[in-house]
């Protein structure tokens, strides 16, 4: 392999006009001015000598046919798609799926997951904590039921409370019925 | 379009809403502690075993209950707790 000769220096007031003298890119005047210099300076000669076998060289390549274009096109274009296939690889398992199929699937996941809290084992927490408890739905049925089976002991004492409060002392009379009730409750 | 679009949008709204009623139902019973637990489900099956007329005389005092005012249910309440903890130290 042959390896490249570096350029020759040129006297540093002509270089440039040697490189335009090459291509044939300078005035007439111009022309003959470098080409008398040319004439008597060695290392000028040497300079353009020097052009002339390597600028050919790095003249631009020829023009790629129109069906390389053409196949490089659909190399690239195929190559994009498979890089989108992979990166959404979970939509070939699901092909034929339509937009509102989406929420759709989100919902009946929801519903079985509400429908699991409330008639199931009332929550997750629960289920972890204490897999054998069976908590009614009637229990969790909402917020009221709750606090009233909270307040269950409460309530059957209520009467009696309400009797022993002072600030209501007419309250003794009219429950004394419920005290009678709630005895026989508890 | 238009009607997949309103489709969507009532199941959307759909699974909004069951989701709150979901969370506000294990709320409620997760922020029991393990005893207000306990008590909750005797209490139920306490009252499974009650005759109806216990059973509706029970509804009327928890109706009556909600009616009273909310600092008539605060001592009412702070006496039934003194009392459990005075039945407690008893036992």
């Amino acid at each position: 392999m042959k390896t490249p000769m570096p350029l020759q220096s040129a006297c540093k007031e002509f270089e440039e006009d040697l490189v335009l003298y090459y291509y044939g890119e300078t005035s007439e005047e111009e022309r003959r001015r470098v080409g008398q210099h040319l004439s008597g300076c060695l290392r000028c000669q040497g300079f353009l000598g020097d052009l002339q076998r390597l600028l050919p060289q790095m003249a631009r390549t020829e023009e790629l046919p129109q069906s390389f274009w053409d196949n490089y096109y659909r190399e690239t274009v195929a190559k994009l798609a498979q890089q989108d296939e992979r990166k959404h690889w979970w939509r070939a398992l699901i092909p034929s799926i339509k937009i509102w199929m989406v929420p759709a699937f989100g919902t009946v996941a929801m519903a079985v997951l509400v429908i699991g809290l409330l008639f199931g084992k009332g929550n997750l927490s629960s289920f972890t904590v204490r897999p054998t408890e069976k908590i009614p739905h009637e229990i969790l049925a909402d917020e009221n039921q709750l606090q009233f089976f909270e307040s269950m002991d409460l309530l059957e004492s209520l009467g009696k409370l309400e009797a022993q409060d002072e600030q209501k002392p007419e309250a003794v009379n009219t429950q004394s019925s419920r005290v009678k009730l709630q005895s026989g409750i508890a | 379009m238009r009607k997949e679009k309103l489709i969507s949008l009532v199941l959307g709204a759909f699974l909004l809403v069951s989701s709150q009623i979901a969370s506000a139902a294990g709320d409620n019973w997760r922020n029991l502690t393990p005893t207000e637990k306990d008590r909750v489900l005797e209490n139920y099956q306490r009252w499974q075993r009650l005759p109806q007329q216990d059973k509706e005389h029970l509804r009327d005092e928890w109706n009556r209950w909600q009616r009273l005012p909310k600092d008539e249910r605060e001592r009412i309440k702070q006496r039934y707790d003194q009392q459990q903890r005075r039945d407690r130290h008893r036992d």
